[in-house]
């Protein structure tokens, strides 16, 4: 495969391969309570705890063998680097693709390290037209080695850089255009930047290629400082849950993803926001 | 072949008849030994007669001590149980439904205020853990006094034989006859004594059910860095039962601290259960804090 690939759309929900109805982000903290859902279909992995060579994580390998479809999450691709996109982190997810026989992957339009030094964490880009070429350059770049295809998240950010000459959805549509990439949307996030930056969470949404949505994240946070934190390690807040029953109202996403990452609940209340989040987007219960 | 009797046949008897009628007495025992072992090991799977609970999980994985430390590990993530800074055991509420006579024995004992190495002792928790055993007994999983003593038999008539063997050599050696062969027959023969007195505690049927209670349970392991809170108390029993008293470390460091926890991690491998030490085969006392050998929580020095 070389070039951009030709525009996948996402498959049909009832019976594609790829990831439907309500999922749940795969932690080894939590792989027993994921292992006891009985409806779950779907997760999803941080490519970077998986190594294509080995064997799979016990967990994981169970909910592959159960039909789960499992799809690795990248959190250290750097495609919105200025320098071309690490030839071994792409092999790598690729490698992670194929071992969990995933029907796509995912990474974020975010750069996490810039003249060698990592930053630790996703960084948000400057809207420019310079930075979409750099991030299509490094998505085509990815494309051209991953044996499916790749969706993109955008971060949240408490900030806008100074110079940017675009919007966020015209950012992220032009990105989706020109390297025919599927979208990971955090609704999490449009709640975010629409808080923190002002800004209307539902326009966003109505200008999103929302049918490029291959999957959903959902995630919660914490209100501290004026400033709302995508934090994965509270709650998720009812604003979140009524803009999930707001992008279900307008097109609803083939499958939403909790990500919880910490600060982990018992078990009844994690089974309650996947309950929430079935009840929002019309999708059968998993618990 | 005849071979006669000589004046200097020790006992009457020429050695190479010695030694054949040996080595077949010898065979005929270890053989017979290993067909009883295999039988008497066998035990009765356990698919047919419902799942295992935490601390029947634990007795057979590490005997009495692990099952109260699984006990307490479950009372502790339930919140039920506590410690005070002079290091002795509370208790605050009440004990959840589904308690186990083990749970009721433990809980009831912490409320005396007594130091968690001594919960063991208590007269409640010894007829609770008694009765655990006796369970697990007519489950064909743990082997009671009896049946051990059954098999050791067969080990009991090998050391006889061996007894002859090293009396026949000896008495030969004294008057210069040649015993090499016979000498030479018995150290494997002193090998399969060794290995065969050692009866475990557990059948077959209960290693095979402890293996894949591990395989299905690997995400209580503790170096995955479970989320206790949200497993729930049932779920942390388990692990420590599974895993030994690191679950509990993990779970609540200052709490297995403070109560003077020996720090346990059990290995995968899981040894076949030789001895009814506290410390059975297959866990490692210390886990790499400088702990001794069943001397641990002394002090309060350990692994802290």
């Amino acid at each position: 495969m070389t070039g951009p690939s030709p525009a996948p759309t996402p498959t049909d929900p009832a019976t594609g391969p790829g990831p439907y109805g309500i999922g749940i982000g795969w932690r080894p903290e939590i792989a027993g309570f994921v292992a006891g859902l009985p409806g779950l279909r779907f997760v999803e992995v941080v490519a970077e705890t998986v190594s294509p060579a080995g064997p799979l994580p016990d967990g994981l390998a169970e909910l592959r063998e159960r039909g789960v479809t499992v799809v690795p999450h990248g959190v250290r691709l750097s495609l919105g680097g200025a320098e071309p996109v690490d030839p071994a982190r792409v092999a790598h997810l690729a490698g992670v693709a194929a071992a969990v026989d995933a029907p796509l992957v995912s990474e974020h339009i975010a750069f996490v390290r810039a003249g060698g030094l990592e930053a630790g964490h996703l960084l948000p880009l400057p809207r420019s037209r310079d930075a979409v070429a750099a991030v299509v350059a490094n998505v085509r770049r990815a494309q051209a080695e991953l044996p499916v295809p790749l969706a993109l998240e955008p971060i949240a950010a408490l900030f806008d850089w100074p110079d940017d000459e675009l919007d966020e959805a015209d950012f992220l549509t032009e990105i989706l255009d020109a390297t025919g990439a599927l979208l990971l949307l955090d609704v999490a996030n449009v709640h975010a930047n629409a808080r923190n930056r002002g800004g209307d969470p539902l326009t966003l949404l109505d200008r999103l290629p929302l049918d490029r949505v291959a999957y959903v994240h959902v995630a919660g946070g914490a209100e501290q400082g004026g400033f709302y934190h995508d934090t994965h390690t509270d709650p998720v807040p009812a604003e979140v849950l009524d803009l999930v029953g707001e992008l279900c109202a307008r097109r609803r996403p083939p499958a939403l993803l909790l990500e919880r990452d910490g600060h982990y609940p018992p078990a009844a209340e994690l089974r309650a926001e996947l309950d929430a989040l079935a009840a929002a987007s019309g999708y059968p219960v998993v618990t | 072949m005849t071979v006669l009797a000589a004046p200097g046949d020790t006992w009457g008897i020429p050695g190479p008849v010695f030694l054949r009628w040996y080595l077949l007495a010898a065979a005929v025992l270890v053989v017979g030994t290993l067909v009883h072992r295999f039988r008497g090991l066998a035990g009765t799977p356990v698919d047919g007669t419902g799942p295992l609970g935490p601390q029947q999980v634990a007795y057979l994985n590490g005997g009495d001590q692990l099952a109260v430390w699984t006990a307490l590990g479950g009372l502790r993530r339930a919140g039920v149980v506590g410690v005070t800074p002079d290091r002795r055991l509370t208790t605050a509420g009440s004990l959840p439904a589904g308690a186990t006579p083990l749970d009721q024995a433990i809980f009831h004992t912490a409320a005396r205020g007594v130091h968690s190495r001594e919960l063991r002792r208590d007269e409640w928790v010894t007829r609770a853990l008694e009765q655990l055993r006796d369970g697990l007994q007519q489950r064909g999983l743990a082997l009671g006094p009896d049946r051990r003593a059954a098999l050791r038999r067969g080990p009991m008539l090998i050391a006889a034989l061996l007894a002859v063997g090293v009396i026949r050599a000896f008495v030969g050696l004294s008057h210069s006859r040649p015993a090499g062969f016979l000498l030479l027959s018995l150290v494997p023969l002193f090998i399969a004594f060794v290995l065969l007195s050692r009866v475990p505690w557990r059948t077959r049927a209960a290693d095979r059910a402890l293996r894949e209670l591990r395989r299905r349970h690997t995400w209580l392991r503790p170096s995955a860095a479970p989320a206790y809170a949200t497993y729930g108390p049932s779920d942390a029993a388990m692990g420590v039962a599974l895993f030994g008293t690191a679950t509990i470390w993990a779970m609540d460091p200052g709490f297995a601290d403070q109560a003077e926890i020996q720090r346990q991690a059990i290995s995968a491998g899981g040894g076949s259960g030789s001895s009814g030490s506290s410390c059975s085969s297959g866990s490692s006392c210390g886990g790499g804090s400088s702990c001794g050998g069943g001397g641990c929580g002394g002090g309060g020095g350990c692994g802290g």
